[in-house]
């Protein structure tokens, strides 16, 4: 079963039909939100069957969309969290890649800034590697880019996007070794991005993100993990109350081949690895459970099929 | 910035020029400092790195005195302050406290103050300063040209007074002929310091 990421949009009025619907066909719910009178779902739904659900949606007046970025957690690296960088640039940038469904996480960076004097240490390098992507917002200096990239690249293992003020054909020649995205004239901006040029050009920080996890996606395909992601998400949920209680907006944030859990680690990392999934098989059979670098969370690696010889 | 006389960012790297000419443009607008700015000239350049400002600002607006917003009115003991703009209350009050002591001064509403004073001189009371725009407004300028510098430059040096401003910044030491670049780019906008 291909299962795609959708986005579903819609009023209050019945909406729980349509989460029985994509739960029913196989889908997931990766993330709900109710504003006032609207509904808004991310979900993985089999692509055969989103006619159906656009079908039954229709007379609720719910729209389903295609969103390329839903199931994915992106960090958004910003060179500082002054005020040289924010609230423009960097939020513009995480605000609008949620809109595609994207859980965005922003970095900054305690010593990010300037050109010689820029650093990246142990603690960002290890958040920025629980990543799925890591979108870089540079400056808008060619010569600093040149000089500040590589010592901010260092250590991360994560496919790179970098954004910066150069046009896209400096960014590709400065910086070496290649990085997988470049999104040009993207830099260090202080008014708000609303015109429709310069939403144009976020629309092409997300195009280029998409194309970056579209290969990776195929790359996962090859060796794909023993259980996907979304259902471990829900065998979780199942089983593990105390996840209910938790406030943050997605509990269990569901990446690629992995997942963060808002539950402290020494509480809970145990339980996580005895639940039971299918079969005899235990989730810590087909991942590794290991303690997230942001807060004390728990990160759940899933091992590739090739490692485990289990599919579920 | 068609309110500014002159306005030029100087940069080895065009797009990167083009940019900080935004950002400034921005920045300023947002503190709302392009109405006292008459010239400015922003000197950006990466390999060095250093960032010079030099500016020439318009007439500052002379201090505000109490005749300016109130009206003062002496009837024997009593010197009544009635308020036209509420703008500048909360800096009068703070001077009269401690001129007069706060028993002496009462507030019995928004716009009204009562001191209380054996043989005031009206005219003396009238003319008192209560608050200075320039100083304010060169302390806005300067943070304002740290917001506009990029990040990242901590070596800084800045002046200013005599409707003049300058803010050089860098990350290494300052080289020693700073004051003569300063200088010079002073003398491009058909100005010296």
């Amino acid at each position: 079963m291909n299962l795609v990421p959708v986005t579903y949009k819609g009023g209050i009025y019945r909406h729980d039909e349509i989460i029985d619907l994509i739960e029913d066909l196989g889908g997931y719910i990766i993330q709900k939100h109710l504003i006032a009178q609207e509904v808004v779902l991310q979900a993985l739904v089999p692509k055969e069957d989103i006619p159906l659900i656009a079908s039954i949606a229709k007379p609720l007046m719910g729209e389903i969309i295609p969103s390329p970025l839903v199931g994915t957690e992106i960090a958004v690296v910003s060179m500082s969290l002054e005020i040289h960088h924010l609230p423009h640039a960097s939020c513009d940038v995480a605000e609008y890649i949620r809109r595609f469904g994207a859980k965005s996480n922003m970095v900054g960076l305690a010593r990010g800034f300037g050109k010689r004097i820029a650093q990246l240490n142990d603690e960002e390098r290890d958040v920025i590697n629980e990543h799925d992507l890591a979108v870089y917002l540079l400056g808008d200096f060619e010569a600093c880019i040149k000089q500040k990239f590589p010592v901010l690249r260092r250590g991360i293992e994560i496919p790179i996007v970098v954004c910066g003020g150069p046009s896209r054909e400096t960014l590709e020649k400065i910086i070496d070794p290649p990085v997988d995205g470049y999104v040009g004239n993207v830099g260090r901006f202080m008014h708000r991005t609303k015109e429709s040029e310069e939403l144009a050009k976020l629309d092409e920080v997300v195009d280029e993100i998409t194309r970056v996890l579209d290969r990776k996606r195929d790359e996962i395909a090859k060796d794909p993990p023993s259980v996907s992601p979304a259902r471990l998400m829900d065998v979780i949920n199942e089983h593990v109350n105390e996840i209910h209680d938790v406030l943050s907006p997605t509990p269990i944030t569901v990446q690629m081949t992995g997942l963060r859990v808002k539950l402290p680690y020494d509480t809970f990392a145990l339980v996580l690895k005895d639940i039971p999934l299918e079969g005899g098989v235990t989730i810590g059979e087909v991942t590794d459970i290991v303690p997230s670098r942001m807060r004390d969370y728990i990160l759940v690696r899933i091992r590739p099929f090739s490692e485990t010889n289990i599919m579920v | 910035m068609e309110a500014v006389e002159y306005f030029e960012v100087e940069c080895p790297e065009k797009t990167g020029g083009d940019y900080y000419r935004r950002i400034a443009d921005v920045v300023l607008l947002d503190h709302n400092l392009i109405r006292v700015i008459k010239k400015l000239h922003i000197f950006i350049d990466p390999t060095v790195p250093l960032f010079i400002a030099v500016g020439v600002t318009k007439k500052i607006p002379r201090v505000i005195r109490i005749t300016d917003f109130a009206d003062v009115l002496v009837k024997e003991q009593k010197v009544t302050i009635s308020i036209g703009d509420e703008t500048y209350l909360a800096p009068l009050l703070k001077i009269l406290w401690e001129r007069y002591g706060k028993e002496n001064v009462e507030q019995p509403d928004r716009f009204t103050i009562v001191l209380t004073m054996e043989n005031a001189d009206m005219r003396a009371i009238e003319e008192l300063p209560v608050y200075d725009p320039s100083e304010s407004i060169y302390k806005d300028l300067i943070y304002a040209l740290q917001v506009i510098q990029p990040e990242g430059f901590k070596v800084r040096r800045q002046y200013y007074g005599k409707e003049k401003f300058y803010l050089v910044a860098s990350e290494d030491t300052l080289p020693e002929n700073i004051e003569e670049m300063v200088k010079e780019k002073f003398s491009l906008m058909g100005e010296h310091l």
